[in-house]
């Protein structure tokens, strides 16, 4: 499944993640999905959304709340994951009824190019002005949700808005390197 | 508006829009190489915009975001090439923040700005737009942005251009004349940090006008802040440019200085407030607890234990060898106890008196070596072209060992102001102290009682354990509610002692009248006594010896005198339960009782169930919580 940054005008950058199975790591690697400028493996831990739940697996050094995980454990919101020793990444749920967890870098690592948090996305991502939205989005008037059905990306919010310069309303279809612009909002995906 | 992906500027791809300036459009964006930068592009006042923005090109200073270029695109736009900034704004730290910022961190960031502020100064340039949105924390270190507005500071510090500029809520009344001289920022810097402290700018209004109108007439009400905050806010804002402080460094100075409180090195960044709490509180922290200065004979006591903790670590002996050498030193240990105990008790009378003499010297030097108060203003006034040359900017808001001064504890109390709750909330606080302290005492009481037990004296009757308990609670309560109105406040010591010697007296009468209510005897231990006789008249005494009223509301009266007991109740002493001040209150009870021949050890016995259940039952504050007090 492919990754994209989420481009969020006046707001901030995102790096999603679509896969189930996230591999985090040094840049350069393959198959990294979340390339860290770290001290850190090629390929260094490896989290999996399972149901519900997600799990993270160490494939070097990995700490989670300051406990070594070997070889894997649960990942709690608000669990603070440390890979190598320097990298640390807070984990949240921001919302209890979707699966879509973010990751946040909590120290002076960036990813390349620089995005606020990493998104493990599941069916839903939910952008908009109140605490519990994935990517929190203080000037816009109302939510914005990214849908996944299969192969798909969709977006939803009430009124009308322009993908990719093609008026939608309520609903419409995007590809992962649209451009989505409404009242009060304009973001663009690119993919990776 | 740019959408992403386009491609204005050869060599540069806009990733996403930034916000938008009162000048432009500023976007984030990628160099094909890959370097992050920030695109402000100009529309509208180009001449204005471009000769500030020129002069500033070449600027370096650790807490100004730096320019890289300016350049022109093919349709004629012009656009400057800037420094981009990860971290939050100050505006975003405000927001997340209603009530105010931590001292500490408002203290951070006013000295980074001031720091940047000054070397522009130096430079001969205004920045006439500083607002929180104008200012950044990059991993801890702040930046100041924006300042393409900038102009020289012409001769006459007039301009030709009438237009207003800046943000309403931070501009300085001689705008609507027209002036825009370096004090215009020192002002902005006053509305900052009157906004940092309290969540809120000082003039509000429902239009610009009301606010302008404001700026122009209004007094701010700075009543609600600490000094120094207080004197300084109040002269960054006077309406007089020439009343103002003369240049930002000036301004800087009156402050106290950054990250005074341990592990509160840097600002944090965006999203990264734990950082702050978890990591920071690592060597540094450490550094500046050896630092203070510790009495001599206390330091080398803690280096013993030190040492041989560290040799009991690193010895080779196996788990059975420690058990056998833990088991022979209980032996030894039980087998000397009345040589030990006794050997000990007097160690600790000899060190307590001589603590009390050591600490009243050394506070005494102290205070003639402590630098002048940092809330005096200079008195010299320096022309604003004469002002001094800006000091090298705090660039990483570190707190070395050396600018942690012990004195300055003392400065930082009424900072609790700022921490302080509500009235009904501080009322609810003080009865759950109070009902606390009762429980400390009941406890106080069974330990007195215990250790009176141990001792091969007679134990303690029912009669005088009743009487220790409910002086114990009459005199915790005698202390905690005086220090509840007092806490977070810097009054005269002399009058609360004479006040705490006043409530001593009534105490006196209640605790004389609980014995003779009880019956209870309080026998006189004539072991405990320096001198005799004492400053007692003979009317003091019954004539079976027992102490008449008088002597309890003398000897009473003196224990309140001389001990400082709002201070065991104060929220930021240093410990929750401070032995030294145990130590000191027990010590000074004792030569209260003695000096009135009042019959020992009962008064030393209570004084000590009084001191551990006010500190026990009074509210402290942790180190942690004084760093973020709202959290």
């Amino acid at each position: 499944m492919k990754n994209f940054v989420l481009w969020i005008d006046a707001v901030g950058s995102y790096w999603v993640c679509l896969g189930d199975v996230v591999t985090l790591g040094r840049p350069g690697g393959e198959d990294v999905d979340v390339p860290i400028l770290g001290d850190l493996s090629r390929r260094h831990a490896r989290i999996r959304r399972d149901g519900e739940g997600y799990l993270i697996e160490a494939l070097r050094d990995v700490s989670v709340d300051s406990h070594p995980v070997r070889p894997a454990a649960a990942l709690t919101d608000g669990c603070q994951i440390e890979l190598g020793g320097s990298v640390r990444l807070k984990f949240r749920r921001p919302h209890a009824l979707s699966g879509t967890a973010r990751l946040e870098l909590a120290g002076s690592h960036r990813t390349q190019p620089t995005v606020n948090a990493v998104l493990l996305m599941a069916d839903l991502c939910i952008l908009g002005p109140r605490p519990h939205s994935h990517v929190l989005c203080r000037p816009w008037p109302r939510e914005v949700f990214l849908f996944r059905h299969e192969e798909t990306l969709s977006c939803r919010t009430t009124g009308e808005f322009e993908i990719d310069g093609r008026s939608c309303r309520d609903r419409g279809r995007m590809t992962l390197n649209s451009h989505v612009a409404g009242d009060g909002f304009s973001f663009k995906l690119e993919e990776i | 508006m740019y959408p992403g992906g386009t491609r204005p500027l050869d060599g540069y791809t806009i990733k996403r829009g930034v916000g938008q300036g009162g000048f432009g459009e500023i976007y984030y964006a990628l160099s094909d190489a890959g370097k992050e930068v920030a695109l402000k592009l100009i529309r509208r006042n180009l001449d204005v915009e471009l000769r500030g923005i020129r002069q500033c090109l070449n600027l370096k200073h650790p807490n100004l975001l730096t320019l890289f270029d300016i350049r022109q695109d093919d349709v004629g736009d012009t656009w400057v090439i800037m420094e981009f900034v990860a971290g939050t704004s100050l505006q975003e730290a405000l927001e997340a923040n209603p009530r105010g910022l931590p001292v500490p961190e408002a203290l951070a960031w006013i000295h980074g700005l001031g720091a940047a502020v000054a070397y522009l100064h130096d430079h001969g340039i205004v920045h006439r737009d500083l607002k929180p949105g104008n200012v950044f924390s990059d991993e801890g270190v702040v930046k100041v942005g924006d300042y393409g507005l900038s102009k020289f500071i012409s001769c006459s510090r007039r301009s030709g251009h009438t237009e207003s500029i800046g943000t309403v809520h931070y501009m300085a009344p001689e705008v609507a004349s027209g002036r825009y001289g370096k004090q215009l920022d020192v002002y902005a810097m006053g509305v900052i940090l009157y906004e940092m402290l309290t969540g809120r700018v000082p003039f509000e209004g429902e239009s610009v006008g009301e606010i302008l109108m404001k700026h122009l007439t209004a007094r701010p009400d700075v009543s609600m802040l600490p000094e120094p905050y207080k004197t300084v806010v109040a002269r960054a804002l006077d309406k007089d440019p020439e009343k103002r402080y003369p240049s930002a460094a000036e301004m800087l100075t009156a402050l106290p200085p950054p990250a005074a409180l341990p592990g509160m090195n840097r600002l944090p960044s965006g999203g990264r407030r734990e950082e702050k709490s978890e990591g920071a509180a690592g060597p540094e922290a450490g550094i500046w607890t050896e630092a203070t200065d510790e009495e001599p004979v206390l330091r080398l006591l803690r280096g013993k234990i030190h040492e041989l903790r560290t040799w009991w670590r690193q010895s080779r002996l196996n788990t059975p060898a420690r058990i056998g050498l833990i088991v022979l030193a209980a032996l030894v240990l039980l087998h000397s106890a009345p040589v030990v105990i006794s050997l000990a008790l007097t160690a600790c009378f000899v060190y307590g008196i001589y603590w009390v003499i050591w600490s009243l010297v050394h506070t005494g030097s102290r205070s003639q070596t402590a630098p002048p108060v940092s809330g005096s203003t200079p008195t010299t006034y320096a022309p604003p072209e004469a002002a001094p040359a800006p000091q090298p900017a705090p660039t990483v808001l570190r707190s070395p060992v050396e600018n942690h001064r012990p004195w300055r504890r003392h400065h930082e109390q009424p900072l609790s102001a700022l921490v302080l709750g509500p009235p009904r909330q501080r009322a609810a606080d003080l009865l759950g102290s109070l009902l606390l302290s009762t429980l400390a005492a009941a406890a106080m009481t069974v330990v007195l009682f215990l250790l009176s037990g141990s001792s091969r004296s007679q134990p303690l009757e029912i009669e005088q354990l009743a009487w220790l308990f409910l002086a114990a609670v009459a005199g915790s309560w005698t202390v905690l509610i005086p220090a509840k109105l007092w806490e977070g406040t810097l009054g005269d010591q002399t009058l609360r002692r004479f006040m705490m010697m006043i409530l001593g007296l009534g105490l006196g009468v209640l605790a004389c009248g609980l014995a003779s209510h009880l019956l209870v005897n309080l026998p006189d231990n004539p072991k405990f006594h320096l001198w005799q006789p004492g400053l007692a008249a003979r009317g003091f005494f019954g004539e079976d010896g027992r102490p008449l009223w008088q002597d309890y509301v003398a000897a009473f009266g003196t224990l309140f005198l001389l001990v400082r007991w709002w201070r065991q109740a104060d929220p930021l002493r240093s410990t929750r339960l401070s032995l030294k001040a145990l130590i000191v209150t027990v010590v000074l009870a004792f030569l209260a009782a003695d000096a009135w021949d009042f019959p020992q050890p009962w008064l030393p016995m209570l004084a000590a169930a009084i001191s551990v259940s006010v500190q026990l039952a009074s509210p402290w504050l942790g180190h942690h919580r004084r760093m973020h007090p709202r959290l």
